[in-house]
């Protein structure tokens, strides 16, 4: 068995095992832990409404707030669209995709994808120097951050060095990269790259408990 | 603890804010248990509270630090340290080695070692003396982390291990003691109706038996400004309401909360809400008091275990309700004001619009502040750190930064609605020679009735 | 007999080659394998002096398919006089010898050749049950192939099955169908795979051993460098399109018309290495990408055992539905366990208050 040929078969099964099981089991283990019901009257009805509104103002920050982590929102979200779009519109990965989801769709030419994935890299660069000179950053960060950054980093890197011919051969490159994905999915349940499910989580759960309170979150 | 290097004012520490002096020698440091037992009770009630929402809180942050920049003790003094998520370091590290799902994980591979005593020790300064429970950080967190929710959390944990910043400690007791935390006694709070009666020639409705409401006094008001008790009674006098003020239920505050005695936040609720139980009372009316709002109208519930058999109201609700029904007819003020709002009966209580609604009926040219309203600057005074005299530095230097953003407005008259945000203004003022007062939005309101409206 | 003592020089000369030809045929071999321009003379020189070569061709688990590709024959060139000059002692499907009298060939060129015979092998060797799945003159094909590669200065296994197993190695792999260089590792080996092999690679290769005595350098899989470094993808004449984002999505569309990409095919052509792209087959005419249709990878180890041909190569192996089903439900049994699990330590912790 080749390398590629683990890459694609066993170890991402087992990747995908390890991802799917991490997620539930922790979203499952916050959701059963107990919660108190908020007896105060509320102001206002329609908690829910407000939490649903919740997803949305923290996309962007208040006004107040824009001059001190505008900068630091548009890093955040040259990295996420950044994902995305590699994710979802370059071609060898949509076809990826189609092969489980049975359609295919749209994509976007390599050279764009490429120049996407570029950006991207740099951004999540200057995430990472921002983390290590940031004294804020540098005290608040723990193993976490810089592993959930260098699974994050390291399909970009590989995945661009695999476009760009930079292994000693493709075959190689591709189960690197795919080897790199499933760091990613594995390490996944059991780090900060949750926050791609607990961002709803809490985003609702404060929008809706100062929805009936009034005031602002 | 705190670093004194970096005040450009000279620290008095013999000023008397909440009739506490600064303790000739400092007890932060409570009973006499061992080192363990103190991470032991910690740990304990740090757990009490690890529940659903605090759990998705804290598996949700992902480390970004927009949170300083939201925090006034963080603008002030430039120390990560004051990192409003760093704060919660050690109750972070309890839930994710007690609590969350990855628990079994974290503690057979020790990776997230146990809190220790040390670690409590250095983070009472972090969770008591530089955070005041006023939630900005929430407004600035990508992932909506409630953290003043947190800290008030955190803070159970701190109190049990007898680990609370000496005076605030004092108070606390005091006030679970004598009824009181600043020695506002039910005899002498009585003498202070009385005077007050006397004074303004007000109507005093003391002790009755049977009354629609029940208003309620902070210390900081019988004490400092006891001229509220005035103005309120002024108000509900012209308003004909039946209301009265009973020495077994009459103090607003709730140290027992700020500490984070759950149990002393209890017994302190429980006492309001057994007399305006015992008396028939519709409405309580919470004075000028922040977090009084917070502990009566969002936890008092929670508390008494059941909804609250009357409506709470913070005093600016009271008086826009009545400005709003026509019951109050107010004098038109010819001055631009600029209002403070108190955290916890803005932003996280809610009661934004009310306060605004009052200065309209008094025909004010309201000027908001830079950040003003919900999105409000904290007085740095709130969540007991007022109490803390080794807080003194960053106060100043936070309310240093809250001057300038009042001045800013060209604002002729400066108006609160919270007795503690005003009596940080005021001692801070005279420190700072900013030259101007605070006034109190309930006695302006007093000072400009329309007579005639009188039935 | 007379023949075999010419050197090779001799013989084209005989066959009235002209040294000018000779060299622009050395010059031809030398760019093909990636040979500095500066040895060519050195390299003619060499090979000229190289006296015919024995060598023995054993068929054994195969198809015949590999040497149908070897012998295709257009024009007398200098290659197929170089293939000439090769003592064949024994290939059985071009001898009119057969039974005894075809054994016995390779019996006496193994005697007279002891050490010096190259041993050309075509087709896969069956393991499973000692061999007995395929057999020749009562000898099972891998006692052959011990038997002949003990005498041998090196072995070229001709094609995918020769080198990896090919087809009869594919999934089950009923006979335990393996490649030579599983059996034999104490000679140097040489893998020429494909399926069939390119002739021209045969020829770089014989060439080689000719001139400079020894096999070319090979890579990890032992394949010629020269031929096998770079993939088909890398120099593919369609690789512009896949830069460009333009795909054929199937073989009727337009793109497919305008010779568009075939990578979402599936096209192995990134993974798979071969010279095709540069030599193509029928002495240049064409190769399978030009022809319309995506490359299969077939010189690459178990290229019958990556799903389809079809399937785009990032197409992974997505395991079952039931086995997702399945983790999750076991998340949600981990999850459960864990919160019932921290609500008793917190009971616990907390004195059950």
């Amino acid at each position: 068995m080749t390398l590629l040929d683990f890459a694609r078969g066993p170890a991402m099964q087992i990747a995908i095992i390890i991802f799917v099981v991490g997620i539930v089991w922790r979203l499952v283990g916050v959701w059963a832990l107990p919660k108190k019901k908020d007896l105060s009257e509320p102001r206002q009805k329609g908690a829910w409404v407000g939490g649903l509104k919740g997803l949305f103002v923290h996309a962007w920050p208040y006004k107040p707030f824009v001059p001190k982590v505008g900068a630091q929102y548009i890093i955040g979200y040259i990295i996420h669209l950044g994902l995305f779009i590699v994710l979802i519109f370059g071609t060898p990965h949509m076809l990826f995709f189609a092969d489980i989801v049975g359609f295919t769709w749209w994509t976007l030419p390599g050279g764009v994808i490429t120049a996407v994935a570029v950006v991207t890299t740099l951004a999540l660069f200057v995430a990472l120097i921002r983390r290590l000179v940031n004294p804020v950053h540098r005290l608040i960060s723990n193993f976490d951050d810089y592993a959930t950054w260098f699974v994050t980093t390291a399909p970009f890197v590989t995945g661009l060095m695999t476009t760009m011919n930079m292994w000693p051969d493709y075959e190689t490159g591709l189960a690197i990269h795919l080897l790199s994905v499933w760091l990613l999915l594995i390490y996944f349940p059991f780090g900060k790259l949750m926050h791609s499910f607990w961002f709803v989580v809490s985003r609702y759960t404060t929008g809706s408990r100062f929805a009936r309170r009034g005031g602002m979150a | 603890m705190s670093d004194t290097s970096v005040t450009e004012i000279e620290l008095d520490y013999e000023s008397k804010r909440l009739s506490v002096r600064k303790p000739e020698e400092r007890f932060d440091v409570q009973g006499d248990m061992s080192d363990d037992e103190r991470v032991e009770k910690a740990m304990v009630n740090f757990a009490k509270d690890f529940g659903r929402v605090a759990a998705t809180y804290m598996e949700a942050c992902i480390h970004c630090g927009a949170c300083a920049h939201a925090c006034p003790f963080y603008e002030a003094s430039g120390d990560p340290r004051h990192t409003p998520i760093w704060k919660l370091e050690p109750f972070k590290q309890a839930y994710k080695r007690e609590a969350g799902p990855l628990a079994f994980m974290y503690k057979t591979l020790n990776l997230k070692p146990k809190v220790t005593v040390d670690e409590l020790k250095d983070w009472q300064e972090l969770l008591y003396d530089t955070c005041t429970l006023c939630g900005r950080c929430t407004l600035i967190c990508p992932m909506s982390i409630d953290i003043a929710t947190l800290v008030g959390m955190a803070r159970h944990g701190m109190f049990h291990a007898g680990l609370v910043p000496h005076e605030l400690y004092t108070v606390t007791e005091k006030a679970q003691k004598e009824g009181s935390p600043l020695g506002a006694t039910p005899s002498v709070f009585e003498d202070r109706i009385e005077w007050m009666g006397d004074e303004h020639e007000v109507e005093m409705n003391v002790n009755e038996d049977q009354a629609d409401v029940l208003v309620l006094m902070s210390s900081i008001e019988i004490q400092k400004y006891p001229e509220s008790m005035a103005a309120t009674a002024k108000i509900l006098n012209h308003m004909g309401k039946s209301w009265t003020f009973r020495t077994d239920g009459y103090e607003a505050t709730n140290f027992g909360m700020l500490s984070g005695n759950t149990g002393w936040q209890k017994d302190m609720s429980m006492k309001v809400i057994s007399t305006a139980e015992k008396i028939g009372a519709k409405v309580v009316i919470l004075p000028e008091c922040g977090h009084a709002y917070q502990a009566m109208r969002w936890q008092g519930a929670n508390m008494y275990g059941k909804p609250l058999p009357f409506e709470v109201q913070h005093i600016s609700e009271f008086l826009a309700s009545a400005v709003e029904s026509g019951d109050l007819k107010l004098k038109t003020v010819n001055k631009s004001v600029a209002f403070h709002d108190p955290c916890q009966v803005s932003r996280r209580g809610g009661a934004t619009p009310a306060p605004r609604k009052v200065l309209e009926a008094l025909g004010v040219e309201l000027r908001e502040a830079e950040s003003g309203g919900n999105l409000n600057f904290c007085c740095g005074g709130g969540g007991g750190v007022i109490t803390i005299h080794r807080a003194d530095t960053l106060r100043y230097k936070i309310m240093a930064n809250k001057f300038r953003q009042l001045d800013a407005t060209g604002a002729e008259m400066m108006v609160t609605s919270c007795s503690n945000c005003r009596q940080n203004f005021d001692e801070s003022g005279e420190k700072l020679n900013w030259g101007k007062d605070m006034n109190s939005l309930l006695e302006l309101v007093a000072e400009n009735l329309v007579e005639e409206g009188k039935r | 007999m007379k023949e075999h003592d010419l050197t090779l020089g001799e013989e084209l000369r005989r066959q009235g080659i002209s040294r000018r030809s000779f060299l622009k045929f050395c010059a031809g071999v030398a760019s093909s394998m990636a040979i500095p321009a500066a040895m060519v003379p050195a390299m003619a020189e060499s090979l000229a002096q190289a006296r015919r070569q024995p060598a023995i061709m054993m068929a054994y688990q195969e198809c015949t398919g590999c040497l149908e590709s070897l012998t295709r024959s257009f024009a007398p060139t200098v290659e197929n006089l170089i293939f000439n000059f090769i003592s064949l002692d024994f290939q059985h499907a071009l001898q009119a010898a057969s039974g005894d009298q075809a054994v016995d060939a390779i019996k006496t060129s193994m005697k007279e050749n002891w050490g010096k015979y190259l041993l050309l092998v075509d087709g896969s060797i069956p393991l499973n049950d000692d061999g007995i799945y395929s057999v020749s003159h009562g000898q099972s094909h891998l006692d052959s192939l011990r038997e002949l590669a003990e005498g041998a200065a090196a072995i070229v296994s001709i094609g995918t099955c020769a080198s990896y197993g090919g087809i009869g190695a594919a999934s089950p792999n009923p006979t335990g169908a393996v490649g030579v260089d599983q059996i034999i590792t104490d000679k140097p080996i040489l893998n020429v795979p494909g399926c069939p092999p390119m002739p021209e690679v045969m020829t770089g290769v014989y060439t080689s051993f000719l001139a400079f005595g020894a096999l070319p350098e090979v890579d990890s899989l032992k394949r010629p460098k020269a031929f096998f470094g770079d993939t088909i993808h890398d120099r593919c004449y369609r690789r512009t399109f896949y830069d460009q984002g333009k795909f054929a999505d199937s073989f009727d569309d337009e793109g497919a018309r305008n010779g568009w990409c075939l990578y979402k095919l599936g096209c192995k052509g990134p993974i798979t290495h071969n010279a095709c792209a540069t030599l193509k087959f029928n002495e240049g005419v064409s190769w399978p990408i030009q022809s319309g249709h995506g490359c299969i990878g077939c010189s690459e180890p178990n290229f019958w055992d990556k799903e389809g041909f079809y399937k785009p190569l990032s197409a992974g192996q997505w395991g079952s539905a039931e086995g997702i089903a399945a983790a999750a439900a076991a998340g949600v049994a981990l999850g459960a366990a864990s919160a019932v699990m921290s609500r008793r330590n917190q009971n616990k912790i907390s004195g059950g208050k």
